[in-house]
Parts: structure tokens; C-alpha cells; sequence
């Protein structure tokens, strides 16, 4: 069975009408990158397929490990294996890492029928998870995003996906904002997580994420649709050429 | 609220003063500016109670959690008042009973704001009066905490106690207030006096009973160099009132103050808040926050006075109430009259629901949204909780806000 099959995916917010019939399928362990121009609804792909409020699926369907998940609210869709790290995760004054860390890991430990981790045991498991990220334990210590620069956040959201092993990680425009080292220490982040049964759709406007990420299969989103499909060679084609081309071409 | 720097005027005539105003003016109604958004009607009407259907908060579960708190207790129950005898105190606090003793309330009564109805009805009313005075030792350690405990059980009936704090020059005080009354009417009437270089840790819980007005009146006077740190919580009465009037007498004082109001079912919670900075080089910080549940009211009208001769004045306040149902209401007035023309004063005020990024980031992670919504609510509130300075009153507000969280669930 495939992973994510995605079938003539049609979205709108409001009256507005983003994505007109995409079809994309990931098997367990590949990785997908979508680049594309600004405005061709790749955040918006993110946001439909985490079952974000205000987007709504016009047409089509999106199944999970075969089952649909267009009558699943966004934590039940978490909870059965996806994952979304964002282009701008949020602060949360006052919700503390370590508490909410544990409430995610619980509710998808709950979920699968296994016993929640008890506190003790959580901190070590964190400390650990973190350590890899350069995450030190300040950071965990602070509320949720506060204060972090744009490079701690990005961090933290591949630390939020090592703890709770998705079966789908989509990770969207991961690279916007960060500096060379720190794009260095997220990608190995999510390579670490390569291989097995993660699949991962990963979301990009540059090719130089894909220098670090080096994706299975490479589609153009433009305009709502997918344009053109093919291996890593086509976003060096796009870093060469621009969209420009693919677009009218298309 | 003109305050005026009255000279001190005899006991007796303090009373006739307020007669005289109460009979010409009576219960405010909502064509007074100052009570647009809190209906009297119902002491107008000669009755104390308020409806709120809210569930009755347990005074013995309040007073017992406030046991937690380490320090001498002050038991106010009405006109009963049990003080811990003076040869248990330590050194630097002397805590007297002063209802009988008319120089004591009058001297007490200097700073009060004229023509007010809250210190008027004190004036006409008081069912008891307590000075404290808390002295500079030569022990390096804190004082410890004095607790004061205001009950009343009186249904039909309405409790007016009275507490001067006098905090003397150089010492620290530390001084709790837990208002758990199940009288009809509670209108306690607290003064600080905080003198020169002396700093006052405060903290202040209304958790009355389901049907009890709550007209409540605290004054802060602060001498030069002085510091206050004060943190209160509404969360029980039918209709609550919770009057702030902070005045700077000498410069450099620093006023850090919050509040937090919690209302569900019919409450009505209203938090008037009037800072005076008459003297130049002092600071004043405020954070209220609320959060209304069902058909819960809250009203926050903060003002901020800067006088012409209070250059370099620091004044900020923000105030944040959390709707969490469509028919809970907050109404917020702030105002700044500034008069001096090298000043920092900022304000702010919002209200809204729970932020739609914030439940979604929680949810994508696989957080139901209940779970999501009770994080963040919880997360608005604790997040205030920084403020206070005292370790052991941190965690003794804390400790309040998660009962009335998991109460509200």
C-alpha cells in the first residue's frame, strides 16, 4: 500500500480556488520535494494536507496509509502519523517545551495503544533527541518558540518530528530564513530520520535545501497544478533556469 | 477619582463627611462615568447579594490552601478579629486592633480620595480596624509573611473591615490578603503606606461566595525610593470590584502591580485601577489579564495620571481579557492623562479568543482540541505569574489558578 496517495487534489480558501487537481503518490521511505514559484500554492498543499480550518478540499481525495483523511480534524491526523514542520512556527508564551513536548508524544503514544512516557524518562529521551539538534537545555527550559531566533525554531521543529516519528513528514520551506550552518544542522537533522518507513514531502522555493536533503523525486508546482516530475536533476534545471520556462513550457 | 492631600480630620467628622456624601450622591448608576459598565441597581435596591449561578466557591477549601502559606494570620470574620498575641510576633511587626481607637482611623484615612464612594462607605460603616506596622530589624533574613484572612458569614449582612499596613522606612514587608467572605456585601478597605526606601510584597485573592458583592478598595501610598510588587486574583463573588489607587509621594518609587480576573456563568468581575504619579523619577508597571467563560462580564478601567511637575515618569500598562464563549463580554477603558512633557507611558488593551495559530501549531502536533484550548488558557494565565517577586506567593497564586482551571473543565 502506498503511504500518501494524493488523487485530483482540488483546494480552495474561501471563494478563492489554489489547487487544481494534483495527483502525487510517496511510498514509505522516499522523499518528494514540491518547488515552485511563490503564489503556486505549495504552503497551501502543507496546509490541506495537515488539515489546517479554513481550507477547504473541493474535489478529490488524500488517503493515509489507504484511508482518507478529508473527515479527519488536523490532531487526528497527527495522531495517525503526519507530521507538518513550519515555515514560521509560532511562540506560545507560557506553555513550557518539556510540557508540551510530552503532551504531543502522549497523544500519538495513546493513540497507537502504548503507555504514556513518564516524566523521568522523557527528559532523557528529549536530552538525547536534542543533543543531536544542538538543542541545549535552555531552549527546553523556555516557553515554546519565545525568544528563539529563526534557526532555533527550525531546530526545534525536526527536534518535535525525531520525538514523535511520523509515517509522513512534510516539512514546509524548512530552509527559509536560515544561515549555511544552520541549514547544515537541520538537513542532517532530518536525514537522520531518512530511510525506514518516513516518507517526506519537502517543500521548497531553492534548490539549496535539496543540496543537503537529496530528494528521490522532484515535482514543479505551478499554478496549482504539478507541471513537470522528475529525479533531483530537475531542481538543478530550475536553480539554472528559473521556473520561467517550466511555466510556459507547461 | 480626584485625589486630594486632605489634612487630618477628626474621626467623627470623617463619618459626617461621608454621611453627607453618601446622602447626596447614594449608590452610583451607570450616568456615573466611573460605573458605566458595573450596575449598582441591586444595593440601590437595598439588596446586598448578586445572582451569578456560578457554582459556590468552598471558603474552607480557600482558607485551607491558604495554610499553605507560612507566616501569622489575622482572622477578620464581620467585627470578630483574632490577632496572633503580640508575644508571638517577631521583632519589626506589631499587628493592634485600632476599631476603638478613633486618632488611629482618622490618621489613617489622610491619603483616601475625597468624595468616593469606597472609602465613604467605610467611613460610615466599619466593622473593624487593624494596623500593622512592620519595622527595619538587623536580621539579614525576611520578615515572614502576614496573612490576613477575611471572612464573614453573614448573608443578609455586609462586612466593612479596615487594615492600615505600615511598612516604616527601610524594612520589607510581606503581606497576603485572602478574601473568602460569604456575607452579602464585602467591602474591605486596605491602605499601604510604604515609606521611604521600604518595599511591600503583596498579594491579593477575592474568592468569595457565589452570591457576594465585592466593593473593594486598596491604597497604595509610596514614599521615595519605595518598592511594591503586588499581584491579585478575582475569582468568586456574584459581582466583584476591585479598586487599585496607587499614589507616589517621593521619587524613584517603583510600582510593579497585575491582576487577574477569572469569570464564568453569570460573573461580573471589574478591576478599576488609578495611578497617581505626582513626583518625578518613578515607574509604574501593570499587567491584567481575564478570562470569561459562559456569560461571564469583566471590566478593566486603568488610569494613569502624570502630573505636570512628574518628569521622567515610567508608567506601562497592558490589559488582555480571553473570551472563551460568544456570550461572554469585556470592556476595557484605559486612559492616560499626561501633563508632564518627559515621560515613557505606554498602554494597551485587546480582547479576543484563543489565537487560531496557536491552536492549530497545537493540534498539528496531536493535541485534541480540548486539550489545545486548556493549554492555552492555562498558558495566558501562568504567564502573568512571572511577575511576582516572592517565591512562596508564586506559588500559592499558582497553585489558585490551576483550581479554578481544572473547576472550570
Amino acid at each position: 500500500m502506498n503511504l500518501l496517495e494524493i488523487k485530483n487534489l482540488h483546494a480552495s480558501i474561501g471563494d478563492t480556488k489554489i489547487l487544481h487537481g494534483i495527483n502525487l503518490t510517496i511510498n514509505r521511505g522516499e522523499v518528494h520535494a514540491i518547488m515552485g514559484p511563490n503564489g503556486s500554492g505549495k504552503s497551501t498543499l502543507s496546509y490541506v494536507l495537515s488539515g489546517r480550518d479554513g481550507y477547504e478540499v473541493t474535489d478529490g481525495e488524500i488517503l493515509l496509509d489507504g484511508e482518507s483523511v478529508l473527515e479527519m480534524e488536523a490532531d487526528e491526523r497527527a495522531r495517525a502519523g503526519m507530521f507538518l514542520a513550519f515555515q514560521y512556527p509560532v511562540e506560545l508564551p507560557g506553555v513550557t517545551g518539556m510540557s508540551f513536548l510530552r503532551a504531543a508524544v502522549n497523544a500519538r503514544r495513546r493513540e497507537a495503544g502504548q503507555d504514556e512516557v513518564d516524566q523521568l524518562e522523557f527528559v532523557k529521551l528529549v536530552r538525547a533527541a536534542a543533543a543531536d539538534l544542538g538543542v541545549d537545555n535552555e531552549m527546553l527550559k523556555r516557553a515554546v518558540n519565545v525568544g528563539f531566533s529563526g534557526g532555533e525554531k527550525k531546530r526545534y521543529e525536526i527536534l518535535q518530528m525525531s520525538l514523535l516519528k511520523p509515517s509522513l513528514a512534510v516539512l514546509d520551506e524548512t530552509d527559509s530564513g536560515l544561515d549555511v550552518d544552520a541549514l547544515k544542522i537541520v538537513s542532517d537533522g532530518v536525514n537522520a530520520q531518512r530511510g525506514g518507513d518516513c516518507g517526506m514531502l519537502v517543500i521548497t522555493h531553492y534548490q539549496r535545501l535539496l543540496s543537503h536533503i537529496v530528494p528521490d523525486f522532484v515535482h514543479i508546482l505551478a499554478g496549482g497544478r504539478i507541471i513537470k516530475s522528475g529525479d533531483k536533476s530537475l531542481a538543478l534545471e530550475v536553480e539554472e533556469n528559473g521556473y520561467a520556462g517550466l511555466v510556459d513550457a507547461a | 477619582m480626584p485625589h486630594k492631600l486632605s489634612e487630618i480630620i477628626s474621626w467623627p467628622e470623617q463619618r459626617e463627611k461621608a454621611k453627607t456624601y453618601f446622602d447626596s450622591y447614594g449608590w452610583p448608576d451607570n450616568r456615573n462615568e466611573a460605573w458605566k459598565y458595573t450596575s449598582l441597581a441591586h444595593l440601590k435596591e437595598g439588596k446586598f447579594t448578586a445572582s451569578s449561578d456560578s457554582a459556590p466557591i468552598d471558603s474552607a477549601q480557600v482558607i485551607d490552601s491558604a495554610a499553605q502559606l507560612e507566616g501569622f494570620y489575622v482572622e477578620i470574620s464581620g467585627s470578630a478579629v483574632q490577632l496572633p498575641p503580640q508575644d508571638a510576633l517577631p521583632n519589626g511587626i506589631s499587628i493592634t486592633d485600632i476599631t476603638a481607637d478613633d486618632n488611629a482611623r482618622a490618621a489613617a484615612f489622610t491619603h483616601l480620595a475625597d468624595n468616593h464612594l469606597l472609602p465613604a462607605l467605610s467611613a460610615m460603616h466599619q466593622t473593624s480596624a487593624i494596623a500593622i506596622d512592620i519595622e527595619k530589624t538587623d536580621s539579614a533574613a525576611p520578615l515572614p509573611a502576614v496573612i490576613l484572612n477575611l471572612t464573614g458569614s453573614n448573608k443578609e449582612g455586609a462586612c466593612y473591615p479596615f487594615v492600615i499596613v505600615r511598612v516604616h522606612k527601610g524594612a520589607e514587608a510581606r503581606i497576603a490578603e485572602i478574601h473568602s467572605s460569604h456575607a452579602g456585601l464585602s467591602c474591605p478597605l486596605m491602605v499601604y503606606e510604604v515609606a521611604d526606601d521600604a518595599k511591600l510584597q503583596h498579594i491579593r485573592l477575592q474568592a468569595e461566595a457565589s452570591y457576594t458583592t465585592h466593593l473593594g478598595l486598596n491604597q497604595m501610598q509610596m514614599g521615595k525610593n519605595s518598592q511594591i510588587n503586588s499581584f491579585a486574583i478575582s475569582m468568586g463573588g456574584a459581582l466583584s470590584r476591585l479598586e487599585t489607587h496607587s499614589l507616589f509621594l517621593g521619587s524613584d518609587a517603583e510600582l510593579a502591580q497585575s491582576a487577574i480576573y477569572l469569570g464564568r456563568d453569570r460573573q461580573h468581575h471589574d478591576i478599576t485601577s488609578f495611578v497617581a504619579h505626582e513626583i518625578r523619577d518613578c515607574a509604574s508597571r501593570q499587567l491584567i489579564r481575564g478570562v470569561l467563560d459562559d456569560k461571564a462580564r469583566g471590566v478593566f478601567q486603568g488610569k494613569v495620571r502624570v502630573a505636570p511637575d512628574a518628569q521622567k515618569t515610567d508608567g506601562q500598562q497592558m490589559s488582555r481579557a480571553l473570551l472563551l464563549s460568544r456570550d461572554a463580554e469585556a470592556d476595557a477603558k484605559p486612559e492616560l492623562e499626561i501633563f508632564a512633557d518627559d515621560v515613557v507611558c505606554s498602554h494597551g488593551a485587546t480582547v479576543g479568543e484563543l489565537d487560531e495559530n496557536l491552536m492549530f501549531y497545537l493540534k498539528s502536533r496531536g493535541i485534541a482540541e480540548e486539550d489545545a484550548r486548556n493549554m492555552l488558557i492555562d498558558a495566558f494565565l501562568v504567564d502573568t505569574l512571572d511577575e511576582i517577586e516572592d517565591p512562596d506567593f508564586a506559588a500559592f497564586m499558582t497553585s489558585q489558578i490551576n483550581r479554578w482551571s481544572l473547576a472550570r473543565r
